[in-house]
């Protein structure tokens, strides 16, 4: 079983490997499948009309520190959201183009701004305080919670941690849940530019235990923090959407209908089931 | 499983015995609304989070939440409802009806036993009074039966602060309205978030001022023994005191930092993270300290030496009664120069999680999603900073004229870092300038 697995992470990553150098991150490589998106691209407003920050090009903020669902190897971004968006946007026949990794904390505050970037891909929740700031295409993933913490401390649940200092990634969900939730005395939260920083400082032992989301954390405990596990998976049901501006209407109504034509045509299932062959492909939801 | 199993049993530990309850509560929460803190204030909108889960045996077809007197919906209030079976979400919703009283949610199929209930209310305001508050409701059953909830663990409600009332009052005015129409200005100046940060960030303030008052002064013994080395006869000691002085000096600080928080608990070390950050604050310093003592020292003229020595003076007593007392003058605009480094990189602590003036900027800017709190902390850096600069430039004037052109100070050590321009005529001959003098 775990032989299998391996081989497929094996072959996962080489694909992924592959992929990125055939199609690339620069603006100059062609697009993976243009030639098959035209017969399927049926959306109102053709690629070359909608408002983009760099023409022809779907420029994408994401910090890029959230395995499987986005991480760089070297400077090229692989994952299943970045695998994602290659299709999305050959749907829309658009480039894609991630910028160097953002700090989490201000990609919304970015793309409604509206002048850095077009969309924010970075396992996005979509929360109702979010939506006040930018719209949210279709739900793209079913997510949770999860506190990690090293397997040595011996935490059976997340309050456990109450009362202790803890991390997350600044401006997550995972903060939010922190401070709604642990409210003993003594409860610090320290919040991180990224997970990873998070996790490292955890390791050194400057923290207790780390809030994020479960499918990361899943995918840390397993293959990079061996030491550390999950104390427990907190169930919140949360969906992750792509952020656009609220003045691109066009555009998310663009990237609305792509997502809806790879989940028909089985791109978007082929894409999840790499990267998550445990879970089963979720339903697009509006949320 | 086993995580149901877990959270049933710290359920079982930390809520009343519920008997007969076909809906056990888990909990009720609210998000703070406070910008300078985290408390709930009551009156103001926040994010009410309840969640239930139902026993064996029920199957529960429609859930009505009642709020507390008291209770009101701001603009755009909503309420979401989720079904989780474990992690995984349900479509189990059908419609859910929000009003000032309750939240009724009716379920497509009935929600059976094990299921997760978890309701969200946007945008509600609880009761403006302080006090500790349920959310309380009841249940229908598949077979009609209706069931009272038990009331949820409480949510503790603070009434109105101070700076809340101030904001809240500015979000009135028209001349503020104005103001935060422009975009710039909303965004780098809102005036509530002004109100707000300044004595949020006032902790942050103390915190870093902490952190460079105890760590500078642990430099300046370390960075004078150093610079001693520096100068030793025995060239090996001179050699190791080089390489102390030029790793550290040749490498980032942030780097540095990396390397200690995260390097030194592999070696089993933990150190408390505010005075980890101070020890590396004071050895980077000390480097930066010593070659600037050096210097300092270098620049005393060498018939100061021949005189203390032809008056019988050994070199200890030379050393520290005719060099160091001129050395000091000469120094004093350099190390305040270093003084301000130090405390402007306090804020690269941010990085790994020490609680200074940046951490609680970064954590207000990400909650807010406004660049404010960012701006006043650069006023609370500035409010040292700038006074400092003054008292150099003064310094360096009375330097300059008591002493002459000749020794004048020159550059600080760090020139592309330099905070102003060096005189015109102050003439680059015998500063103090460490990288020009090579021992």
């Amino acid at each position: 079983m775990s032989v299998s697995k391996k081989v497929l992470a094996l072959a996962v990553g080489m694909v992924t490997a592959l992929s990125v150098a055939l199609v690339g991150c620069s603006p100059a490589a062609p697009s993976s499948s243009s030639s098959g998106s035209s017969a399927t691209s049926g959306a109102a407003t053709p690629a070359a009309q909608l408002n983009l920050v760099k023409p022809g090009t779907l420029t994408v903020g994401s910090d890029c520190d959230y395995p499987p669902f986005i991480a760089l190897e070297g400077s090229t971004p692989v994952g299943f959201e970045y695998e994602m968006m290659e299709a999305i946007a050959a749907v829309v026949g658009l480039e894609v183009e991630y910028l160097p990794p953002q700090n989490f904390d201000s990609i919304l505050a970015s793309v409604a701004a509206g002048t850095k970037m077009d969309v924010g891909v970075s396992s996005f929740t979509i929360t109702s305080e979010r939506k006040e700031l930018v719209d949210f295409t279709l739900s793209y993933f079913d997510s949770n919670q999860a506190v990690v913490a090293l397997k040595s401390k011996g935490y059976t649940s997340a309050m456990d941690l109450n009362g202790k200092v803890v991390g997350s990634q600044s401006g997550t969900t995972g903060s939010d849940w922190v401070n709604e939730n642990l409210k003993a005395p003594g409860t610090v939260l320290k919040e991180f530019n990224q997970t990873s920083e998070a996790l490292a400082a955890m390791m050194a032992g400057d923290i207790e235990a780390v809030f994020f989301d479960e499918p990361v954390a899943a995918e840390q405990v397993k293959t990079t923090y061996t030491d550390a596990e999950i104390v427990e998976s907190i169930a919140t049901g949360e969906l992750y959407g792509i952020a656009v501006s609220k003045t691109n209407t066009s555009l998310r109504e663009q990237l609305d209908a792509a997502l809806s034509i790879i989940k028909a045509d089985g791109t978007f299932d082929k894409i999840f089931l790499k990267y998550f062959p445990d879970l089963t492909p979720p339903t697009l939801k509006a949320a | 499983m086993a995580v149901i199993a877990v959270l049933a049993l710290v359920v079982s530990l930390t809520t009343p015995p519920q008997q007969a309850a076909g809906l056990t509560v888990e909990k009720a929460t609210a998000k703070s609304n406070q910008q300078d803190g985290n408390e709930v204030i009551g009156g103001q909108p926040t994010r009410v989070t309840w969640e239930g889960r139902v026993a064996a045996d029920e199957q529960i077809s429609m859930l009505t939440l009642t709020f507390p007197e008291g209770t009101s919906l701001a603009e755009g209030a909503s309420a979401k409802a989720t079904v989780l079976d474990g992690l995984v979400r349900l479509e189990a919703v059908q419609d859910v009806q929000l009003d000032i009283q309750q939240a009724v949610i009716t379920f497509e199929q009935p929600v059976a036993s094990g299921l997760l209930l978890r309701v969200e209310i946007y945008n509600i305001a609880l009761p403006a009074a302080d006090g500790d508050y349920s959310i309380g409701g009841n249940y229908r059953n598949t077979t009609g039966e209706v069931v009272a909830l038990t009331p949820s663990p409480p949510i503790a409600v603070i009434s109105m602060t101070t700076v809340k009332a101030i904001t809240l009052w500015l979000d009135d005015q028209p001349w503020v309205q104005s103001w935060n129409s422009v975009l710039f200005l909303r965004i780098f100046f809102n005036p509530q978030l002004i109100v707000a940060s300044v004595p949020n960030l006032f902790d942050g303030w103390l915190h870093s001022l902490g952190l460079v008052l105890v760590g500078f002064p642990l430099a300046i013994p370390i960075g004078l023994g150093v610079s001693f080395l520096r100068m030793a006869r025995l060239r090996i000691v001179r050699f190791i005191s080089s390489i102390y002085v030029n790793i550290i000096r040749g490498t980032p600080l942030f780097l540095q930092i990396y390397i200690a928080f995260f390097g030194l608990p592999f070696l089993g070390i933990s150190i408390d993270s505010y005075l980890l950050g101070i020890l590396v604050l004071a050895m980077n310093s000390s480097a930066y300290l010593a070659e600037i003592f050096r210097a300092g020292i270098q620049s005393i003229h060498k018939g100061q030496f021949e005189a203390s020595s032809s008056l019988g003076m050994n070199a200890v007593q030379t050393m520290f009664s005719v060099i160091i007392p001129q050395t000091v003058r000469r120094v004093i605009p350099t190390a305040t120069s270093e003084f301000i480094l130090l405390y402007k990189d306090t804020s690269l602590l941010a990085a790994v999680g020490v609680m200074e003036q940046m951490m609680f900027a970064k954590s207000m800017v990400a909650s807010t999603g406004n660049m404010t709190p960012y701006i006043v902390a650069a006023g609370y850096y500035l409010l040292v900073t700038l006074p400092l600069t003054k008292i150099i430039a003064s310094f360096e004037r009375r330097l300059a004229a008591a002493e002459g052109s000749s020794t004048a100070p020159s550059s600080s050590k760090k020139r592309r870092r330099r905070l102003f321009a060096k005189p015109a005529s102050d003439a680059p001959s015998e500063g103090v300038d460490a990288d020009a003098n090579p021992s």
